[in-house]
């Protein structure tokens, strides 16, 4: 039969369980919360990269008056519709640093009760200029749209591909469904090309009204490309600069607003979660500096029997390790657990894109925060640890009488 | 096999200087068994730390056959202490979350290289002192005497040179001390192992071949005939 030192300090773990309990639930608590929010800086971060780079436009030209609306519509996915002349759209293409140009067209159609789409954001894209939908298309559906087709956002959950629904007098079959981005602007829309809407008629009380041709000559929304010569700041501002009544929203601009604006309360709740670890860091080297007091004797007659100053060490750390590992782990179940459960209030909270990490990153993410845990109660156990392997044994054995 | 040449050690109590132990000398033949008497505070205690190597003297040499124990690293110190001495301590020394078979085989915890067969069985040993059906319990369901056997057991587990037993048997009743007693002669006869007792108790004086006895820091060799 033998005996290692890993079973005393298990033991030791048992020995006092409330004790050992309080100790795991600190390192927990900080562990849940830095594992919270580092997760939704990250989930953040991630939707606004991967939602600018899958809008693909540089500047976002829409009518100066819906600039709000427009944002709402962009961060929150929030259906709304407003319109300027389609002549623009010609007009940006000949501005000095645009490379390519798209119109949108926007449509609402809950207010209607026409069609079974529900409260849904259809988008009407120019299938001969765009950039953004367009090279999703040729990737993954191999063929361009015909009309009467549309590719959906993912996080439409109505419809597959292949599923039919109606929008005003027109049958729209789903062919596709476009990659998660966190952006609800792309991942609640439905993307048919502008033509889909030529036959559309919407009945009302005072009739039938063909809806392209109520919108034949406006357009929602104008995304420009720029050259990569120009800075988009700059292209924005010859945009508005000269054409009269628009205005050019910058994509890195929304990122970066969202960003600081976030950032900053997350920051602020970031900040008080390592001042938590520094507390909790302290709080532990405390109850271990007791708990090594209590044990003195113990340790004394541990050396007593032979044990070497890095035995004594190496108790006292794997202890502390132990438990700040399993307060890590329980603290980044929990941590997840709640981030799952309140997944919608803190989407509505931040009111901002946001989306999972890349398993890469929450893996990261995990392993970071399970090497913090780690770290709480090894740095807490460092000076009673060293403290006890320095004691001459006679001493630790007469410390404890 | 053990020398001990002009052993000093000093404490600071308060303003003064009190000297626990004071120029002791003496040697130790392998398989002898040696008492030392002394009275509460005589410094019997720390001159078995010091021949122990728990607490260094302040000056004076410990020598067992070719080696200076105080010249050694603290690591070798550790590594000396776990294959050659072994103690039993005047306390009750049972780690409390162990049972009494873990407390026992504890010592092979710190010598993973060793021959684990090179000492004693611990059941066997177990079985010597009488805690056979004690194996699995823990030191706070014995009494202080199963206690201090089950301390006497672990003294052995290493099959040590000398062991230094600081009043081993003083809370033992008298049949059990005598068991005890037996028990250490049984293992100084059989297995050659040297004993160094301390003790207040000039009544067990006839189980040793050797004594002296410790008076304020002074050890004196006395004819117990």
């Amino acid at each position: 039969m033998s005996f290692s030192l890993s079973t005393l300090a298990y033991k030791n773990i048992r020995r006092k369980f409330f004790r050992s309990m309080a100790i795991s639930a600190a390192v927990m608590v900080v562990a849940a919360t830095l594992f919270s929010v580092t997760t939704v800086m990250d989930s953040v971060e991630t939707s606004l990269t991967r939602g600018t780079r899958r809008l693909g436009a540089d500047v976002m030209v829409v009518p100066a008056n819906s600039e709000s609306k427009a944002m709402a519509s962009l961060l929150a996915g929030e259906p709304s519709t407003f319109y300027m002349d389609r002549g623009i759209e010609e007009k940006i293409r000949k501005i000095e640093g645009v490379k390519k140009v798209a119109g949108q067209l926007y449509l609402k159609t809950s207010r209607y009760k026409c069609c079974d789409t529900g409260d849904m954001f259809i988008v009407g894209f120019e299938p001969e200029h765009d950039f953004t939908i367009a090279p999703w298309l040729a990737e993954a559906l191999k063929k361009p749209l015909a009309p009467k087709e549309a590719i959906m956002g993912r996080s439409i959950t109505a419809y597959i591909p292949g599923s039919s629904f109606q929008i005003y007098s027109e049958l729209i079959t789903v062919v596709g469904m476009l990659e998660a981005t966190g952006m609800p602007f792309i991942d609640n829309a439905l993307y048919l090309p502008i033509e889909s809407f030529r036959g559309m008629v919407e009945t009302t009380d005072n009739g039938t009204v063909n809806v392209f041709d109520k919108l034949n000559n406006e357009i929602s929304t104008i995304l420009v490309q720029t050259d990569p010569a120009y800075a988009p700041r700059r292209v924005a501002i010859f945009i508005e600069s000269q054409i009269e009544g628009v205005k050019a929203i910058v994509s890195e601009d929304v990122a970066a607003s969202v960003r600081k604006q976030l950032f900053m309360l997350l920051r602020s709740i970031l900040s008080i979660s390592v001042i938590l670890w520094i507390m909790s860091i302290l709080l532990i080297s405390v109850v271990f500096s007791m708990i090594v007091n209590e044990r003195q004797r113990e340790l004394g007659l541990l050396r007593a029997l032979g044990a070497k100053r890095t035995d004594i060490f190496k108790l006292i750390i794997s202890e502390a390790a132990v438990l700040s590992m399993a307060g890590g782990v329980i603290g980044i179940g929990i941590g997840g657990l709640f981030l799952y459960l309140f997944r919608e209030p803190i989407k509505a909270a931040l009111n901002v894109p946001y989306m999972w990490p890349q398993p890469i990153n929450l893996v990261l993410l995990v392993l970071i925060c399970l090497f913090l845990s780690f770290l709480t109660g090894t740095l807490a156990a460092l000076y009673p640890a060293v403290k006890s392997m320095r004691m001459e044994p006679y001493a630790a054995i007469r410390g404890g009488e | 096999m053990l020398e001990i040449k002009g052993l000093h050690k000093n404490y600071k109590v308060g303003k003064d200087i009190v000297k626990a132990v004071d120029n002791v000398s003496f040697g130790v033949e392998k398989g002898d068994s040696i008492m030392i008497f002394g009275h509460s505070g005589s410094g019997k205690t720390t001159l078995l730390s010091i021949i122990g190597g728990l607490t260094k003297p302040d000056s004076g040499t410990v020598r067992y056959g070719d080696t200076e124990l105080w010249s050694l690293t603290d690591n070798d110190l550790s590594e000396f202490r776990n294959r050659r001495i072994n103690f039993i301590f005047q306390f009750s020394s049972l780690i409390p979350t162990l049972t009494v078979l873990e407390n026992v085989i504890l010592p092979t915890a710190f010598n993973k290289a060793a021959d684990k067969h090179r000492g004693i069985d611990a059941k066997d040993l177990l079985f010597m002192v009488g805690l056979q059906d004690k194996l699995g319990a823990y030191p706070s369901q014995l009494s202080g005497g199963q206690q201090r056997r089950a301390a006497i057991a672990r003294a052995f587990i290493n099959n040590p040179e000398i062991i230094l037993a600081d009043e081993p048997t003083g809370d033992l009743d008298e049949e059990t001390e005598a068991e005890m007693l037996a028990l250490f002669r049984k293992m100084n006869v059989e297995n050659g192992i040297t004993f160094l007792i301390v003790t207040p108790n000039t009544d067990i004086a006839g189980q040793c071949n050797k004594h002296f006895v410790m008076n304020r820091g002074i050890l004196t060799p006395r004819d117990m005939g």
